[in-house]
């Protein structure tokens, strides 16, 4: 077969790193949810909230993120496209930069240097980075697909393709900056420009970085799974293309009752609406897909993962246009509300879709079957009503923060001061710290799961594969 | 309506023309097979 040079040591390089990334984003993402409800727990000048909360957010988004996105991509695009990477040198590089990168960018943040723009803080030597292992990554996955010996591009492919382009463009256009020192540098943009850009990559690093390859990975590990082909290769086509055309217009939606031009609100505001659309074809190509099969979701515990996966996608693409209108905006903004918003996306959609993959991927990449399949199934339960706890009690928060930030007396004054509306979120917080460490459980018995198998896990029946990872 | 009014409109309708074009040529009737292969072809390789 053609299949005896796949290069999995890769694969299995960026699932371990992955797991460690995510480790320390959950870790430091529970942390700071206590030096919320405990502010004596900040330690300055390296350890306190502001500091750490971007570790949290880069951690989780880039290293456990994106981490899962190389390591599933450079199986998922040698299989799809029977050939093996196009370099394994440069993969190799890709991963060592890829750690470099994340651990540079833990430390200047704990150390203060930032942009200030959010999800984008690393200041320029690090952008620099980042510039060179995207740039690493995209030759390898573009040469391995146009030297590819299927005729045929799989919907995943082409969510590859635009997360490549679309991450490069994004990146490079948010990163114009003027140097002035080795760990300083100013925004190209000024004013409500800069805004404007900011949230455009912002909103659109949500779009290729958290939405298309997980759709990409979405759309061929179910089928994989269950067994049975996707519903329609053609509705996932038309919801792909929908998706890139109306997706780069949303980022001004963050920007709402500011300074910028109120066209560019409005016009982000409607493509918002519009994405329910594509968003929605890919839940229902999803759920279709399941016809005859949903007697799996008791049977098999990936599914569980990849179905409840995309249900939260499907729960955050119709909460997220909600928010972008500017009437219920005007009402959760800057509220709880929000956080809770993301991290449905987070912990419900992006991470249930990693978890399915590493778990997939295990058996495939080191030749032993999953260690203990009721681990895989507490896991699951871990981290649903994790999530669920965390992200319910932040909506109700929101709710209650809004409604006191907005509350007026007869003669106009405020009925609240901004210290009763924060002494009111102590609950909902304690609650976000356990909805927090029972998710952080789940995660801790997922590595081990996933530790044993490799360990002590039953050969498979699949294709050797040697000690050097190929197979 | 100055020039680059016009020039943001024009692209404007021309993305949409291109998109309109996409979804007609996947959803033509003499593409189906075609246009449905790939998800079958996708579980061959294990």
């Amino acid at each position: 077969m053609e299949n005896q040079t796949y290069n999995y040591a890769i694969v299995r390089s960026f699932v371990t790193w992955s797991m460690i990334w995510g480790l320390v984003a959950v870790l430091v993402g529970v942390i700071v949810s206590l030096q919320m409800v405990n502010p004596d727990l900040n330690f300055p000048p390296y350890l306190t909230f502001g500091r750490l909360r971007p570790v949290h957010t880069n951690a989780g988004i880039y290293g456990w993120g994106i981490g899962v996105i190389f390591a599933a991509f450079y199986y998922i695009v040698q299989r799809l496209c029977k050939v093996p990477i196009w370099s394994d040198k440069l993969a190799k590089f890709q991963l060592w930069l890829f750690n470099a990168t994340i651990t540079a960018s833990a430390v200047t943040l704990l150390l203060g240097y930032t942009t200030s723009k959010e999800y984008h803080e690393m200041e320029w030597p690090i952008d620099v980075m980042v510039v060179i292992l995207w740039v690493a990554f995209s030759i390898n996955i573009i040469m391995t697909i146009l030297k590819r010996k299927e005729e045929q591009m799989y919907i995943s492919l082409w969510y590859m393709m635009a997360a490549i382009v679309g991450v490069a463009i994004l990146y490079l256009v948010n990163s114009a900056a003027v140097p002035v020192s080795f760990f300083k540098s100013y925004s190209a943009y000024a004013g409500t420009n800069d805004a404007n850009v900011q949230w455009w990559f912002g909103h659109n690093a949500v779009a290729m970085v958290l939405t298309a390859p997980f759709l990409g990975m979405f759309y061929y590990f179910l089928p994989k799974t269950t067994g049975v082909p996707i519903f329609s290769h053609r509705l996932s086509i038309t919801a792909f293309w929908s998706l890139i055309f109306m997706y780069l217009w949303t980022g001004a939606h963050h920007l709402l009752w500011t300074p910028v031009p109120d066209w560019i609100q409005t016009l982000a505001m409607g493509f918002s609406i519009m994405l329910i659309a594509p968003s929605w074809g890919s839940v229902f190509n999803g759920y279709l897909s399941m016809n005859g099969q949903w007697h799996q979701m008791r049977e098999n515990y990936l599914v569980k993962f990849l179905i409840l996966g995309i249900t939260f996608y499907g729960l955050q693409t119709l909460q997220g246009p909600m928010q972008a209108i500017r009437t219920f905006s005007a009402f959760i903004h800057y509220t709880d509300w929000v956080p809770a918003h993301i991290h449905m996306g987070t912990m419900g959609w992006v991470s249930m879709i990693c978890f399915a993959s590493i778990y997939y991927l295990i058996p495939r990449i080191y030749g032993r079957e999953l260690y203990s399949i009721p681990l895989a199934d507490l896991h699951f339960w871990l981290t649903l009503v994790g999530q669920l706890i965390w992200s319910i009690s932040l909506w109700i928060a929101g709710v209650l923060q809004a409604g006191m930030w907005n509350a007026m007396n007869s003669d106009g004054s405020l009925t609240y001061t901004f210290m009763e509306t924060m002494v009111e979120m102590y609950p909902y917080w304690w609650a976000r710290v356990l909805g927090g460490v029972i998710y952080m459980a789940g995660l801790v018995i997922f590595i081990y799961n996933i530790y044993m198998s490799v360990k002590k896990g039953e050969p498979t029946a699949v294709p050797t594969i040697t000690t050097e990872g190929r197979a | 309506m100055d020039l680059a009014s016009i020039v943001y409109l024009g692209m404007t309708f021309g993305l949409l023309v291109i998109f309109v074009m996409i979804v007609v040529r996947t959803y033509s009737k003499k593409r189906k097979d075609e246009g449905e292969i790939a998800k079958y072809r996708m579980l061959d390789d294990d």
